[in-house]
């Protein structure tokens, strides 16, 4: 019993250090090389304020148009009869598996200056600079902000609704006194949240900015290209302040959403003419989603694109020729081992955050959900600082745990929330039951929680394939992910080869998507039938 | 003959003192009821007995041993409690006898021993059910026999039936009542309820706020003799008030 203790104790001064090393100590180096910036020179150049100043205009007008097309998308989903939900919830959802480069390079085929559609409509492929990061930034974030929102439509209680029916409030009021109020938080969050996902993400402007240079582009080549630490760092710095801010609403907003218990769910009404403009909405979104997609496939097969549209081989072969392989091995090498190692770092933290209260709980909480105020590129460049010279620089090693850190957030949340809502007492009772903790974990908590940890470990998986943020700084020739290959290729127009790879990544998201989501189901099954024997 | 001995037991907890110096006797096999409003240090007193919180000072003491200082599986002590704690990814029988199994001296004989434990409790036909899909009498008789199957001498309770409807209490006080005789064991009984003390118990002790004992006797005594102010308000005016009520309904 002792000897449980102790291990578990152990684990939590271990998870303490990890954190220490992987989280406190580089981002404090990068504070430090603050120090030694010349801030008023940074600031006085004038790159750098309009990149600020771009960053900021960009990043509002997706903001506006991500979020008013998310709640427009979860209002169609959640509060219409429309059929075929599910198949347009995956539809939605496709965006999130690809890269964000690969949105920005979506844009370029279609609307480029060989694009079909600029061909189509008589464009000039003027899809380059503000309306193009704005257009890319929106098919990147209205997914994540559609699921934040469906998740609140879903959960809403319609017992005020059935009051407010009794009473005979007219329908303008029940808007302003039920509905809006209800949605003002989770609003704010989500509006916080795609702010911080657009203006730290550097994927779409890289790709479509063109002349017009945001932020994380301005940081990306003066670390990349002139190796300008100092600069760089003071310009992360600036990026980690929105997403502080959002990280702070959203512990601000946490206790709210989901906090109360849904007594009735919503209640649909019948109403055909607000059906028919759903499917108009969902159709159209849906289009726009695989529209790009779906060109990817053609450029990868096609001759010559946009011109001669016969199947070829060639493609694909030249791109494989080119080391696709190789780098898509390492990118699954990376997301199975972040997968693994992520999905146990986080279930052992959350186990003792939620059900171990300990002195270090509290630390180990703020560690693990840190990760969420840290865009990718800030940490990417904290970790090429601290870890440069050390042993494991220039390893799959720091790709993996620059990954886990990154993504360590959602998944932990995830199952701190579903260990919260196991009974509390069966700690108690296995020790009075002489049942140690380590076995009442295999046996009582982990079958009670795999369909979380199968979550998170896909989210784990997903997001290690299709990032680029963190890891284009940290990865050399050798260790190098697919996802880093998409820019390559496009910047020695093989846009071919760069669409190729951006479908590569989707096909295994999916695959593993498709794996996990049958293998839910087929536990189920397994639980059924042992329920109805 | 005295079983369980706890002698000057204090506890603080967040700065606020939740039992101080509380001592009191549990005999051989009786049915004693802690009653209490909430928030007097029952549950924490219960915790304490069985070894899940440590006191701050005092001494518990099983059949003349100090078992103060012992791990909870090593007091032959079991406790059940209010939201029943079943594993719920195992069934019924499971549930019962996984502990035993964990025990290699207990192992060969677990689900023999399992099985006749969900007879005697009624639960024989569901025991290959998972307990989502039993009521909640039904779920407080598994965790009472998964108590049972490591045959405690002492089984403490902590507010086993607030979660229950009206009868499925009255039907597991029976079935406790009946354990109790059949088992011989001794059993600790934490509520907030009057009458359900009343109904079951051998001694009652009522505890008011900082775990002061008010009066420990048996049901009679304290209806004949209340202690104090205390006693004859929390227990006394609470159950004649309901008495009254039923009362006023039968004539009407």
């Amino acid at each position: 019993m002792k000897l449980q203790k102790n291990t578990l104790n152990m684990s939590a001064v271990l998870l303490g250090c990890f954190f220490l090393v992987a989280v406190i100590m580089p981002l404090l180096q990068m504070f430090a090389a603050c120090w030694q910036a010349d801030v008023g020179k940074i600031f006085a150049n004038p790159l750098v304020l309009q990149g600020i100043c771009n960053s900021v205009c960009v990043s509002l007008t997706a903001t506006i148009f991500s979020v008013t097309l998310a709640l427009l998308l979860a209002w169609c989903l959640r509060r219409t009869g429309v059929r075929g939900k599910s198949l347009f919830q995956v539809l939605l959802l496709l965006p999130m598996l690809v890269p964000s480069i690969s949105h920005g390079m979506g844009l370029v085929i279609i609307f480029g200056a060989n694009g079909r559609l600029s061909n189509l409509l008589g464009l000039d492929g003027g899809i380059y600079g503000f309306w193009g990061i704005v257009l890319g930034s929106v098919m990147y974030s209205f997914p994540v902000a559609y699921l934040m929102l469906s998740d609140v439509l879903q959960y809403e209680d319609y017992t005020p609704y059935e009051a407010a029916a009794v009473l005979g409030l007219p329908r303008r009021s029940v808007l302003a006194v039920i509905t809006l109020p209800y949605l003002s938080k989770p609003l704010l969050n989500v509006i916080f949240a795609t702010f911080t996902m657009v203006i730290t993400d550097y994927g779409v402007p890289l790709m479509v900015g063109g002349r017009y240079k945001t932020l994380p582009v301005i940081m990306y080549e003066e670390v990349i290209g002139r190796l300008d630490f100092a600069q760089g760092s003071v310009l992360g710095l600036l990026l980690l302040l929105p997403a502080v801010a959002a990280f702070l609403i959203d512990m601000f907003c946490r206790g709210r959403v989901g906090a109360g218990f849904v007594s009735r769910p919503f209640v649909v009404r019948r109403s055909p003419a607000r059906d028919c403009l759903a499917y108009v909405i969902l159709g159209a979104v849906s289009l726009a989603v695989v529209y790009p997609l779906l060109s990817f496939v053609q450029l990868s097969v096609a001759s010559r694109y946009p011109r001669d549209m016969s199947f070829t081989w060639h493609n694909i072969t030249a791109t494989l020729d080119k080391g696709a392989l190789t780098y898509l091995g390492n990118s699954v090498a990376i997301a199975v081992a972040v997968g693994l190692i992520g999905t146990a770092a986080a279930f052992i933290c959350a186990y003792l955050t939620v059900r171990m209260p300990c002195r270090g709980g509290k630390f180990l909480h703020l560690m693990a959900i840190i990760s969420l105020a840290v865009p990718g590129i800030v940490l990417g460049l904290a970790y090429v600082m601290f870890f440069k010279g050390s042993f494991i620089y220039g390893t799959m090693v720091v790709l993996v745990l620059v990954n886990i850190i990154h993504f360590f957030s959602s998944p932990y949340l995830l199952m701190y929330n579903s260990l919260g809502k196991l009974n509390p007492n069966l700690e108690a009772v296995g020790a009075t039951l002489g049942i140690s903790r380590l076995r009442l974990i295999k046996d009582v908590i982990m079958p009670q929680t795999v369909g979380t940890l199968l979550e998170m470990f896909v989210y784990f998986f997903v997001n290690s394939m299709m990032t680029i943020s963190a890891v284009a700084f940290l990865a050399n020739a050798k260790t190098r992910p697919l996802s880093l290959m998409i820019n390559q290729f496009e910047a020695q127009t093989l846009l071919e080869a760069a669409a190729f790879v951006s479908l590569l990544i989707l096909v295994v998201n999916l695959a593993l998507k498709g794996c996990v989501y049958i293998l839910k189901k087929l536990l189920q099954m397994h639980d059924r039938r042992n329920v109805y024997d | 003959m005295e079983l369980l001995s706890i002698n000057g037991i204090s506890k603080r907890l967040g700065g606020q003192t939740v039992l101080e110096n509380v001592s009191f006797q549990v005999r051989s096999g009786e049915f004693l009821s802690i009653l209490g409003a909430s928030g007097c240090g029952k549950t924490t007193l219960l915790r304490i007995i069985i070894g899940l919180t440590p006191p701050d000072s005092g001494t518990i003491s099983l059949g003349g041993c100090d078992i103060t200082n012992r791990p909870p599986n090593e007091r032959r002590m079991g406790i059940v409690f209010q939201n029943y704690a079943l594993f719920e990814n195992m069934t019924v029988l499971r549930n019962v006898e996984y502990a035993m199994r964990l025990r290699p001296e207990l192992r060969a004989t677990s689900r023999q021993v399992a099985m006749d434990l969900l007879e005697q409790l009624g639960l024989a036909e569901h025991a290959r059910k998972y307990p989502a899909q039993l009521s909640g009498g039904q779920m407080q008789r598994v965790a009472i026999a998964r108590t049972l199957a490591l045959r405690p001498s002492v089984i403490l309770f902590d507010e086993p039936m607030s979660a229950l409807d009206v009868a499925a209490r009255l039907a597991l006080r029976e079935e406790l009542k009946r354990i109790q005789r059949q088992s011989g064991a001794t059993m600790l009984y934490v509520t907030h309820d009057q009458e359900e003390a009343f109904a079951m118990s051998d001694r009652i002790m009522v505890m008011g706020a900082g775990g002061q004992i008010h009066q420990l006797a048996a049901p009679a005594e304290i209806l004949q003799n209340p202690a104090d102010d205390y006693v004859r308000c929390f227990v006394l005016d609470n159950l004649q008030t309901k008495i009254a009520l039923l009362l006023q309904y039968a004539v009407k």
